[in-house]
């Protein structure tokens, strides 16, 4: 009702099937003053030709849909503005409009269900994308021979839950699979996590995908197409897999591309002995390969006089290992320094989508750990890194590292990195290339701390040698997303914030 | 306790609803006189008088919407379709009015709707079948398939005190063929819970009605290949025990969706998409439905034995389940 | 049993041994002026786009409602159609209500699920209809088998328009009824049109009527616009029903006057017709009926007629402020909780 707002005149519903009407003659212009109730307009439908009385009363300031025209049901065609407004402004009525939509609900997001079938494996995940193309989850074991990569949900989850390589369990289901009972049976009779010895492996075959959740980083089936790759050159990460809502990601029968392998493999030579790659080694080899095709890697390096990082991590080692049962690692530092200075460079924290760039104030940070006897990568995550001080950042590190060694990472723990950081300098190694764990933009190299004559400048500005503990900082960026000038800086800022950093918070 | 069939249980159930509360009455055909066309109401006309054993004219549809109209003045009417396949001629009033009364206008519509089905005799397509899904699919109806003599009992208490309309189908085949111990005294058997028929752990099986007996059979059949197979009695469709069903896959791993009804929309095919939804993690197989083909149910004996799910079919279907 | 028509009530006296005075006079054309205008309002908040779906309406059936829902005891039952709004107003259904069933509110007697004419407050006894058609009908024979049962001396009324008539519902329950000997009445709605089919391509019998005899109970055929006549023989049937006399079949008879709905403007009815009937509008009959026998004077008739405008100028105010459905409610209430059923009309 019009309680001195404008009204609106709407094209009304003349029957359950009518869509549109059209407007055959106005029976007031703009101007005139007309009254509640009193006719408007003729108008013209599928079902009827009638008249439509005036919703509201006072003055038709504004007519929006001409005779002769056709327009869908509750289109706005005029405006009646109460006596004495002179505006002709169309403002948005006081009244409810009782024509209802019905709310359309949203449809399932994304590839939740397609990230979900998209198969992880250890260390090797799936790339945390919205638009994987959704593979088809519908397991099916081909017949004789070819079946026996396939695993089924429960087998996936148990072999996941238990960190088992399916491969390593004897399977007597059809085609040779391992089926639940298969792998209950392995769990209950103490068999270790080696793998037995593979099946010549022919790689013209396409695997069958379904690999084990990318927790425990055993070997595992070799993952989908789009798995990232992991840093050719050292422990780099392991490329994160993709944020799924069950706990455990389940798998499917993704098909990926074959590793290319010679067409016909020659006889051995004295003394030489084959081996099959593991799952995880295959994934591995994927991973890497994909990577350096996906991204343009382009490193930077810059050298940090990391003296105050030595002095504060000796003032704080031995309140952090009483207190708190940690060690604080150089690694801890530049991580903290690292996820400080990210939110404020987010190009290298981003990710490239199509032609978009997603970028974001929170960084879910991964840090390379190797496992034992060169079985593989994983790379765990620390969620919201930027919420952690020293300590939490310390503490995480050492937990998901322990607990990577362990075999006890859960899905959560491998999922959603935005930027990764790996520590090949353990190894005193004083430079690298690390590969980018995709769909990262930027991977973060730290290596050994030497002590090394640098020139400083002594109290009087002269330039002098003295002995300072340096380490050498990659940045290894995707410069499709992040120029040099960016990198750059970013680097700079890194260097500047550790070459000053006090006490416990920098 | 006595040792009852099926018929008897329920006879016997219905007399003493009867006897307890005097809004209960049954309309129907040859209901009152004749005793009921399975003289489930035999003798009731004599106890109960000719106006709670009211003999109808051949009229599913006044029965039904009688029954309607009846329960929303406060009765308690148990109305029989002779056959459940004549349920389709009132199919308008369960759907339209029974089923949306309470939703849009607020009056609860408790009648009870007791419908023999089935097939197993040579009824032919017109006396043989089982109708529950497509009643399944309307909202506000309620779905009941009692398998033991003591279920059909405490069932139909049930739906008699239920305040909503429920279909209640006794499958014909079991009437006089199973037997069972049956408390002489009053109980109700909630709907939505299933009962474990058989325990097992290697495969379960998900069925009702008639098929429960026939999973049975064949699960002792696997039994001797050392399989051990659950068969779950789901009892009643809507509501269904998901909680049962869920745990039951979630320990077996590789389940049967069991229905003597067609395939295509059978309510196994929710039960299996439910299965795949919310279990598919613990699936160590597909999950796999047997069910009568797509096509009215046949006469002539040896086609109706090609379409009603048999012993042997259901072996050879666990025993494929088994291999998986 | 041969079918009867109506005589029209001619004086006061008779109104009087029908059971009516002169404030029960009054109360009907005040029940008429609120259906129609009820009526005359929706159909323009339609044409407004502030009522979703269709609109129906019973212009020219006010008579008809009305004169049987006047007859009906207060605990009779009935399931009325959609040109029977006049039943529900009569029954006591305060008009911003129905404003609110038309507009989907929640406040509305289906709060927003069922729109148009689906409405009935069962505390009322009246049981709201749905669109198949006539399917309440044997769903009333039900309720008058309950009565039966219980020895109740209570009626149920159950409405069919001439062409919902052809269906086999129709034929079940009336048969039902006379088999059984029900208390209830039938009041057939003849408004000669069933959207655009006319009358005699509905049925082939003379009147509606006629088929009460075959189901072994009378046929009335009444003047619809005749709001008196209608009352005294729906009282007639209605208390013989109560009685234990068994089922009448009633045959009102008007025009429909406008569209099967709003959306329908009835080009297919011939223009004679409705100047024909535009003679006999029931509203305009019993105005002149009241100044004519009950000396309604200008001053009564002017207090009613206004009162009955702000009533509904109240009402339509009432509906707007009332607030539509919470979509998250949609699949509430689905199936009915055990305590519902400890309602009166249920005990």
């Amino acid at each position: 009702m019009s309680t001195g707002t404008q009204v609106e005149v709407v094209m009304p519903q003349m029957g359950v099937s009518v869509s549109e009407g059209t407007v055959t003659k106005w029976l007031k212009q703009p101007g005139e003053t007309v009254a509640l109730d009193e006719p408007l307009l003729e108008i013209s439908t599928d079902k009827v030709d009638t008249e439509v009385p005036s919703p509201g009363e006072g003055v038709v300031a504004q007519v929006l849909v001409q005779e002769g025209e056709t327009v869908e049901v509750g289109t706005v065609l005029a405006v009646i503005a109460p006596a004495g407004a002179g505006s002709t402004e169309a403002e948005p009525a006081a009244e409810e409009r009782v024509v209802a939509d019905a709310p359309v609900p949203e449809p399932a997001t994304q590839a939740a269900a397609a990230e979900v079938t998209a198969s992880s494996s250890a260390g090797e995940g799936m790339p945390s994308t919205p638009t994987p193309a959704p593979v088809t989850s519908s397991p099916h074991v081909e017949s004789a021979g070819n079946g026996r990569t396939f695993v089924s949900p429960v087998v996936a989850r148990i072999a996941a839950e238990h960190g088992v390589d399916p491969n390593a369990v004897a399977g007597t289901g059809q085609g040779g699979r391992v089926t639940k009972k298969d792998i209950l049976l392995y769990i209950e009779s103490g068999a270790s996590g080696v793998s037995p010895p593979v099946e010549a492996f022919a790689p013209e075959v396409p695997e069958q995908a379904p690999a084990a959740a990318p927790a425990p980083p055993v070997s595992a089936t070799p993952p989908a197409p789009e798995t990232p790759p992991v840093p050719a050159a050292a422990p780099a990460p392991a490329p994160t897999p993709p944020a799924p809502t069950p706990p455990a990601p389940v798998v499917a029968a993704a098909k990926p591309a074959p590793l290319p392998a010679a067409p016909h493999a020659p006889a051995l030579a004295a003394g030489e002995s084959e081996e099959a790659m593991t799952a995880m080694r295959r994934g591995v080899a994927e991973h890497m390969r994909r990577s350096l095709d996906t991204s343009a890697h382009v490193t930077s390096a810059i050298e940090v006089d990391m003296s105050r990082v030595v002095v504060a991590r000796e003032d704080l080692k031995q309140e952090f290992q009483a207190t708190h049962g940690v060690n604080p690692t150089y690694l801890a530092f530049v991580a903290k320094a690292t996820v400080e200075l990210l939110p404020r460079w987010p190009y290298v924290n981003a990710e490239i989508r199509g032609e978009k760039i997603v970028t974001r104030p929170f960084v879910h940070l991964g840090i390379a750990v190797a496992l034992d006897e060169g079985k593989g990568l994983i790379v765990p995550v620390i969620r919201n890194a930027q919420d952690l001080n020293l300590l939490g950042l310390a503490r995480s590190i050492a937990d998901l590292a322990q607990r990577a060694r362990t075999k006890k990472l859960l899905p959560d723990d491998v999922q959603g990195g935005t930027f990764t950081i790996t520590n090949p300098g353990g190894f005193g190694t004083f430079h690298g290339t690390p590969v980018i764990s995709q769909p990262q933009v930027g991977i973060l190299g730290t290596y050994a701390l030497v002590k090394r004559p640098w020139v400083v400048q002594d109290e009087l500005g002269k330039d002098v040698i003295a002995i300072r503990p340096l380490m050498n900082i990659t940045l290894t960026y995707d410069h499709r997303l992040v120029d040099g000038a960016y990198s750059g800086g970013f680097l700079k800022e890194l260097r500047e914030r550790l070459e000053d950093w006090e006490g416990s918070s920098g | 306790m006595a040792e009852k069939t099926y018929l008897q249980a329920i006879s016997d159930g219905l007399r003493q609803e009867m006897r307890r509360d005097p809004r209960v009455f049954v309309l129907g055909e040859d209901v009152g006189v004749y005793g009921g066309a399975f003289k489930v109401t035999h003798g009731f006309q004599e106890e109960f008088g000719p106006w709670r054993v009211l003999d109808t004219p051949l009229s599913e549809t006044a029965i039904v919407a009688g029954a309607t109209g009846a329960a929303l003045m406060g009765l308690r009417p148990v109305a029989e379709m002779q056959f459940a396949d004549f349920v389709s001629c009132a199919w308008d009033h369960l759907v339209t009015i029974a089923a949306k009364q309470r939703w849009r206008a607020g009056t609860p519509v408790p009648i009870t709707l007791r419908l023999p089905s089935g097939g197993g005799f040579s009824g032919g397509p017109f006396h043989s079948q089982n109708p529950e899904s497509s009643f399944a699919h309307i909202p506000g109806l309620k779905i009941v398939c009692p398998a033991t003599p003591e279920d059909a009992k405490g069932l139909l208490a049930s739906a008699i005190e239920d305040p909503n309309p429920v279909l209640f189908f006794e499958h014909k085949h079991l009437y006089r063929r199973i037997k069972g111990e049956v408390s002489d005294d009053r109980y109700t058997t909630p709907f939505g819970e299933a009962r474990v028929h058989r325990a097992g752990d290697d495969l379960t099986v998900i069925t009702w009605g008639a098929m429960v007996y026939t999973a049975g059979e064949a699960a002792e059949k696997l039994a001797a290949d050392g399989v051990d197979v659950e068969v779950l009695d789901l009892r009643t469709l809507i509501p269904w025990d998901r909680e049962a069903v869920l745990e039951s896959v979630r320990r077996c791993s590789k389940v049967l969706v069991l229905h003597e009804d067609t395939r295509t929309g059978g309510f196994g095919a929710e039960i299996a998409a439910t299965i795949a939804e919310e279990a598919f993690e613990y699936l160590d197989a597909p999950v796999r439905r047997i069910a009568a083909p797509d096509a009215p149910v046949p006469f002539s004996p040896p086609l109706e034995k090609a379409y009603i799910p048999q012993v042997d079919d259901v072996v050879a279907g666990l025993r494929e389940l088994a291999a998986y | 049993m041969a079918v009867r028509e109506a005589e029209p009530v001619g004086s006061l006296q008779e109104v009087k041994d029908a059971g009516l005075d002169r404030e029960d006079l009054f109360g009907i054309y005040r029940h008429m002026l609120v259906t129609r205008g009820i009526e005359e309002r929706g159909h323009i908040l339609y044409k407004q786009g502030k009522i979703p779906g269709s609109f129906y309406t019973g212009r020219g059936n006010e008579a008809g409602a009305v004169g049987v829902a006047t007859a009906m005891a207060p605990n009779d039952v009935g399931t009325p159609l959609q040109r029977d709004m006049g039943v529900h107003i009569t029954r006591g259904v305060e008009p911003w209500r129905v404003f609110a069933q038309y507009m989907g509110r929640a406040d509305g007697p289906t709060k927003g699920r069922d729109g148009n004419v689906h409405l009935g407050d069962a505390k009322l006894g009246l049981h709201a209809m749905v669109s198949h058609l006539p399917a309440m009908l044997p769903v009333a024979v039900g309720m008058a088998l309950a009565f039966r049962i219980r020895e109740e001396k209570r009626v149920a009324v159950a409405w069919c328009g001439e062409g919902a008539a052809a269906r086999g519902d129709a034929h079940e329950g009336m048969n039902l009824a006379g088999v059984r000997n029900l208390p209830v009445v039938f009041v057939i709605d003849n408004n000669q049109w069933a959207y655009s089919t006319p009358a005699y391509l509905g049925y082939a019998c003379e009147h509606l009527a006629d088929r009460a005899a075959a189901y072994g109970f009378d046929g009335v055929v009444v003047d619809g616009t005749d709001v008196l006549a209608v009352y005294r023989e729906a009282k007639r049937a209605i208390e013989k029903a109560r009685e234990g006399g068994g089922p009448t079949l009633i045959e009102s008879v008007t025009l429909r006057t406008e569209g099967h709905a709003v959306h329908d403007d009835a080009f297919y009815v011939p223009k004679e017709l409705f100047e024909e009937w535009a003679l006999r509008d029931p509203i305009e009959r019993y105005r002149t009926w009241l100044s004519d026998y009950a000396a309604m004077t200008d001053e009564e008739e002017d207090e009613l007629t206004s009162g009955v405008k702000r009533l509904l100028h109240d009402a339509i105010q009432q509906a707007e402020a009332s607030p539509l459905p919470d979509p998250e409610t949609v699949a509430d209430g689905v199936f009915a909780t055990p305590d519902e059923l400890e309602t009166p009309h249920h005990k």
